[in-house]
């Protein structure tokens, strides 16, 4: 090759094959050109350029550096989440294989079911039951009856989750923008304030305030409607007898029934319509009684003096009359506030709005090291008859001051003297004895060696930690052979 | 034609070569197959079938010369951290390549190439004059 200026003519063409893109079946494979060269084999390959298929990206990659993408591309760079800069994103995707998407995507299971009740606890479905709405006599027994009939035993419960709750949970990121602007949720005053013109602004955040708070003030809500249900017989003789108590002889009909404490008593009323009437509003000006009996306006005449002095009298008295009526009538709102320091709700609870008595989610803790018990009685202590203490067996411990021995031994105590009366009948009576007395020994002893198999373990256990340090000295020091644990 | 039912029968048959006559008229190349892969046997299936579905057409082959095989040698501790006696894994990976040649017309190849074809071999095909 030395010496040649250019290179050889290449007059071949080049093809491999590869897998088809996207296909699931790597088989399905097409033949693709390498190279570059300008030898051209019509009808050979099956598919353009191994560049080309890149190249008409690659070409709408180039012409957008200087311009925007073309719509199909930024509509699919939208639709998958990608912002709308315009970088081609799509560049750096690839198809996924059919069966990939079996193992990427998530199916919840079918099967699941959730767990079951726990054996202290029997649930029931009271979807159907329905209450009465005017329950004239309460038949206990009629209603049982009707209750039982609709209602059915559950056998898993699921819990409930509060759609109040949910649907806070879910939008909580976007909402909070907005919820800052409208004001505090639970701003009752400004609420009440507002009554008069926003009706609509007003329920919403009543809405939203039973929602979150539903737990804690269900019982003020509770009080302040007062009559949200249809009138009874007894609502009816209530009314009768209020009426007939504080005196009103004109017209009931009128009465729809108590709207507030702080209506003025109806005749005042009438009297101060009637000085209205009488004085008119032609000046635009606002004039009491106290003006004419007190003489501050210009044209007063002696009978719209007197009148005014009645009315004034009249509302004096009404006034007294009624003082002490509404304090009767007022009912007692009893509030129970959680004390921060006698109720400790954990996080999930209080969001999850499950009850504690049930839900216990528990706390994560390192775990702590096991102490070993030790015995508080040290049998040796009991049984020193020389200054020796003994070690036996391969681990070589005081076999006396171990906690399990004692046991042993007292078994063995029983054991023995029932041995030995069992022999001494032996002698005393027929051979027929000894398979008995043979069987007695024998379950004897195999309770023994029971028992002793149950010590060693213990023992063992109770001891894991030296041995361990044994094998440890014993790896390094003694023959590879020895094996402690 | 008469190709396409020879090699439905998968036989080789010397009555293909009236059905040559036709294929000499077109255009002919020297073709050159290179098959690789990590795994001997499958390419030796492909290999034999590539000639043999080149034989049964008449054409000139010649047969898979062996290239030698490439080993991709990996040598790594075995252990994950650096305690201990020091082992060593030796991985290796090895491709092995055959290259056959023959004298035909793209179009022929390219029904061959299809049908004989076993996954995890590797197939290049290039094309030259005569």
């Amino acid at each position: 090759m030395a010496g040649r200026g250019g290179r050889k003519p290449r007059n071949f063409a080049t093809f491999r094959l590869f897998p088809r893109a996207g296909a699931a079946d790597p088989n399905d494979r097409v033949f693709v050109r390498v190279d570059h060269n300008d030898y051209n084999v019509p009808g050979f390959a099956d598919e353009d350029s191994f560049d080309s298929n890149f190249t008409a990206d690659a070409a709408d990659l180039h012409s957008s550096a200087s311009g925007p993408l073309p719509e199909h591309v930024r509509r699919e760079i939208l639709e998958l989440g990608f912002p709308d800069d315009g970088y081609n994103y799509l560049f750096h995707l690839r198809e996924l294989r059919p069966a990939a998407d079996a193992a990427s995507s998530f199916v919840p299971s079918s099967t699941a079911r959730p767990e079951p009740l726990p054996l202290d606890v029997k649930a029931y479905d009271a979807s159907r039951v329905r209450v009465a709405p005017s329950a004239d006599d309460l038949d206990e027994g009629k209603t049982m009856c009707k209750v039982a009939a609709k209602t059915a035993p559950l056998r898993r419960v699921q819990r409930a989750v509060d759609p109040d709750v949910a649907r806070l949970l879910d939008e909580s990121d976007f909402s909070h923008a907005g919820s800052e602007d409208e004001g505090l949720e639970e701003d009752f005053v400004i609420m009440a304030n507002q009554a008069e013109g926003d009706d609509e602004v007003e329920e919403e955040d009543e809405e939203l305030g039973n929602g979150i708070f539903s737990d804690v003030e269900e019982e003020e809500e509770f009080e302040d409607e007062p009559k949200p249900r249809v009138r009874r017989l007894l609502d009816e003789q209530f009314d009768l007898l209020a009426l007939e108590e504080y005196g009103d002889s004109d017209d009931d009909d009128d009465r729809g029934g108590r709207d507030g404490d702080y209506e003025l008593p109806r005749e005042a009323i009438d009297e101060l319509k009637l000085f209205r009437d009488q004085n008119g509003c032609v000046d635009e000006d606002y004039r009491t009684p106290a003006d004419f009996v007190r003489g501050k306006l210009e044209s007063t005449t002696a009978d719209e003096v007197d009148e005014s002095a009645n009315v004034m009298r009249k509302c004096a008295e009404y006034a007294e009359r009624y003082l002490n009526e509404p304090a009767e009538e007022k009912e007692i709102v009893l509030v129970s506030e959680s004390s921060d320091e006698s109720e400790v709700w954990d996080c999930e609870t209080i969001v999850s709005t499950y009850s504690n008595l049930d839900n216990h989610p528990g706390k994560i803790e390192t775990p702590g090291n096991c102490r070993k018990r030790f015995p508080r009685v040290f049998p040796g202590e009991t049984a020193t008859t020389n200054d020796l203490i003994k070690l036996h067996g391969k681990e070589k411990l005081p076999v006396d001051y171990l906690p399990q021995r004692k046991r042993n031994g007292e078994k063995e105590k029983k054991v023995k003297p029932a041995e030995a009366l069992n022999a001494e009948k032996v002698k005393k009576e027929a051979h027929k004895e000894t398979k008995e007395e043979k069987k007695a020994r024998k379950a004897a002893v195999k309770e023994e060696k029971r028992e002793a198999r149950k010590a060693k373990k213990e023992l063992k256990g109770l001891y894991k930690s030296e041995t361990q340090k044994a094998q440890k000295v014993a790896a390094v020091t003694g023959p590879s052979s020895i094996r402690l644990m | 034609m008469a190709a396409a039912a020879l090699y439905g029968a998968g036989g080789a048959m010397k009555g293909g070569k009236l059905g040559m006559e036709g294929a000499v008229d077109m255009q002919l190349n020297r073709i050159r197959i290179t098959l690789s892969s990590k795994n001997v046997k499958n390419l030796e299936k492909v290999c034999a079938d590539l000639v043999k579905g080149a034989k049964a057409k008449e054409l000139r082959v010649k047969g898979p010369v062996r290239i030698p095989t490439k080993v991709l040698h990996i040598t790594t501790r075995k252990s994950p951290c650096g305690e201990g006696t020091n082992t060593w894994d030796r991985f290796e990976f090895r491709i092995h390549k055959r290259v056959i040649d023959l004298i035909s017309s793209p179009e022929v190849v390219k029904q061959i190439t299809s049908i004989t074809i076993e996954p995890g071999v590797e197939v290049e095909v290039t094309i030259a004059d005569v």
